[in-house]
């Protein structure tokens, strides 16, 4: 994905057991901050077909 | 038929004082190869190039088109009412297309102008589109258009034929239209040059190399054509991809899909291809052409045989050799048909299918 | 690869003859040049039509999935390693298939020479080591490795790794190869022209599916892109879906792809696609130390969960 211009902080993966709710908060937190600081994302949309 | 002279230097001039009153397109070039595209403000067609690597029939019939359209959105007053798409019908013209290409237009209205059924889409972009032909001088060794019903300087589907001479194009008009377009450019210089078409014709066609035979064609019966033995043969290399059918200027065939984002909704068409597997499935899931040899054997057997004897107009080719030049696997349409010319009833097998 | 011509014939003609299989599967030479076709033959007379030069870039591994007959197939290297895979995946048992090895030296890229030479090609013609383009004003030579196809120029298994029966001797693998080099370089971009690269890459792409369908991994009895209920991708001309349904078959290739560049070959616009399928080969071998096709005795890195994969992208 970053390859094709995923910036590499809009894509996070993470292992949480329903049972970690601490760690759920924390990483939301840290995925939304990261996501937020790079801006609203432009790429990979697609509204109605664009054709001719 | 009145024949102008165009000196160089006025054709670009001529083509921006017609820009006024037409929406231009041309071959422009693009990388390694040339296609049909829109032309800007002040840009002339390319012709260093024998023809374009896909064919102009993308101009008349998209390859994504949207035809109608709807939004659930009750804000708005039109909501809930699936209407057309707003479409441009000013004029336009064609600068540039091969005698081969346009001959492909004529036959492809064979299908969708007919008394019964007309295709609103391609026909309106067909009768707002004026023809500018370019006459071709130097064919490939893949053209085989003076055996498949037309010519490196046929004027059937053109308005104006154009043909390059060195220092100036002598432009022979065809129709009202043509007519019409010249006065928009301004291209009014008459010329008495009676030979020259006819000695470009014959020039061009004598550097013809490749050529088909379709005299038996018509003459063969269809159902034993079609259980002939040699349809395994052909279509093994067969990928069944789109590429034929899709560099084709005869073919026409579509699909209608909706799409829906949110609130609203296009129902489009695209090209389709008899080539893919799904292209005959029923709801029901059965497909009668599930298997490649079916399917390739169908393509064939309509371009050379149901198309002949259903409109009785030739074969639906124009040996423009753009599937020739562009199958992964070199199945040759040319070889085929000499398979198909040269067939003789008693080697069918019994068996169809 | 001069010689091997003869010897597919005969090794054909023989094993028809015995009836050790009921078709060969080869090439046929093409009516363009640098073109040949993918051709069969059931009985030892029409062997004759078989050869081989350096135009046989497609894939024949791409015409054994879901055969009922006992076939041989005219393999090369990347060709008989999609034949481990296709064994291993089940879409021909090892017994069905009568592997004859082709030792090889590389297939010369058509799009390459057509844009190194003015004017129409008319004829093409080869030694070991050269190739001769003639136009109708000119007669080129090249040196065979300028103009070979990108992957072989890359190729490290020219030699096929597994066989019945070789048409010629072993040849030297290539060493010292990097065959990331232009991955590594977009890898390097900025996101923004990363996104503009791939959109520019695959703006001429007609949705023909000549890549997928000259691709042996690619036999899905639907392919997802051939889905209706539900659409996963749309079917027209959109950049988005375009680019989605690339990417996404690269995915569905991923730790499977040989690089034999049929896809490439296949494209009627030239598009470079193996950029897509490289980097997820790169990818493949650098975290798993994978490579595809090398040995029936292997499942293939992404089917298997083994303890040690590669997680520290996992926070």
């Amino acid at each position: 994905m970053e390859l094709m211009g995923v910036e590499p902080d809009r894509l996070h993966f993470s292992w949480i057991s329903s049972a970690e709710s601490t760690k759920f908060v924390n990483v939301v937190k840290e995925v939304t901050e990261k996501v937020k600081a790079i801006g609203p994302n432009n790429h990979f949309i697609k509204d109605t077909a664009k054709v001719a | 038929m009145t024949l102008v002279k165009i000196d160089k230097k006025n054709w670009a001039e001529g083509l921006k004082a017609a820009a006024a009153a037409y929406r231009l397109y041309g071959p422009v070039k693009e990388k390694d190869y040339h296609q049909f595209k829109a032309l800007e403000k002040g840009e002339t067609p390319e012709f260093d190039m024998v023809n374009t690597r896909l064919s102009p029939k993308a101009l008349l019939f998209p390859q994504s088109e949207e035809m109608l359209e709807y939004s659930l959105d009750e804000s708005r007053d039109d909501h809930h009412i699936m209407k057309e798409v707003a479409r441009d019908d000013s004029p336009r013209a064609v600068i540039g297309i091969r005698p081969c290409d346009a001959k492909s237009t004529l036959l492809v209205k064979l299908n969708f102008d007919t008394p019964d059924v007309k295709d609103p889409y391609w026909l309106n972009a067909y009768q707002t589109t004026t023809f500018i032909g370019m006459a071709c001088d130097s064919p490939l060794s893949t053209c085989f258009c003076t055996t498949a019903g037309c010519g490196p300087y046929h004027e059937e589907g053109l308005d104006m034929l154009v043909m390059d001479r060195e220092d100036a194009y002598l432009a022979k008009i065809l129709t009202d239209k043509g007519k019409a377009f010249a006065d928009a450019a301004g291209w009014k210089a008459a010329s008495d040059n009676k030979t020259a078409f006819e000695s470009g014709k014959a020039a061009a066609e004598g550097r013809m190399v490749s050529s088909i035979k379709t005299d038996n064609l018509t003459a063969t019966d269809l159902l034993e054509l079609h259980g002939a033995t040699f349809w395994e043969d052909i279509a093994f290399s067969c990928i069944n991809c789109g590429t034929c059918t899709f560099s084709c200027p005869t073919c026409w065939c579509f699909d209608i899909q909706d799409e829906v984002h949110g609130k609203s909704g296009v129902r489009m068409k695209n090209w389709d291809s008899c080539m893919f597997p799904i292209f005959t499935v029923h709801t029901t899931g059965h497909n009668p052409r599930d298997t490649k040899t079916q399917r390739v054997r169908q393509r064939f057997m309509h371009k050379l045989k149901y198309f002949v004897d259903k409109y009785d107009a030739g074969i639906m080719c124009v040996g423009c050799g753009r599937c020739v030049r562009q199958c992964p696997v070199n199945i040759d349409i040319r070889r085929v048909c000499e398979l198909m010319n040269s067939f003789k009833p008693a080697d069918a097998c019994a068996a169809q299918g | 690869m001069v010689g091997y011509t003869e010897k597919i014939k005969e090794i054909a003609g023989r094993l028809l003859k015995e009836c050790t299989v009921d078709m060969v599967v080869g090439f046929r030479k093409g009516t363009m040049p640098m073109m040949n076709e993918p051709c069969f033959a059931t009985t030892p007379e029409a062997v004759d039509t078989l050869m081989w030069d350096s135009n046989c870039g497609i894939n024949l591994a791409n015409y054994l999935t879901n055969r009922k007959e006992k076939v041989a197939v005219i393999a090369k290297g990347c060709d008989s390693r999609n034949i481990v895979t296709h064994i291993i995946e089940n879409k021909i048992k090892r017994d069905q298939v009568y592997i004859v090895g082709v030792p090889c030296t590389g297939m010369i890229d058509k799009r390459k020479i057509t844009g190194m030479v003015a004017g129409e090609i008319l004829e093409v013609s080869e030694t070991e080591n050269t190739i001769k383009v003639k136009t109708a004003d000119a007669e080129t030579l090249f040196e065979k490795t300028e103009v070979l196809q990108q992957n072989c120029s890359l190729c490290i298994h020219r030699n096929p790794v597994i066989h019945d029966e070789m048409v010629a001797d072993m040849v030297q693998e290539q060493t010292d190869v990097d065959r990331y080099a232009d991955i590594r370089k977009i890898e390097e971009m900025e996101p923004e022209d990363k996104w503009q690269f791939f959109d520019d890459l695959l703006s001429p792409c007609i949705r023909c599916y000549a890549c997928r369908n000259a691709c042996p991994l690619c036999y899905c009895p639907t392919c997802f892109v051939d889905e209706a209920k539900p659409q996963w991708v749309g079917k027209g001309q959109d950049p988005m879906d375009v680019r989605t349904f690339h990417f996404l078959r690269a995915y569905h290739c991923a730790g499977r792809c040989t690089d034999c560049g049929a896809c490439e070959r296949a494209c009627p616009v030239g598009i470079n696609m193996r950029l897509l399928t490289r980097k997820l080969e790169k990818d493949c071998q650098e975290q798993f130390g994978w490579e595809a096709g090398m040995s029936l005795d292997q499942r293939p890195a992404l089917d298997v969960y083994q303890a040690n994969d590669p997680g520290a992208f996992i926070k």
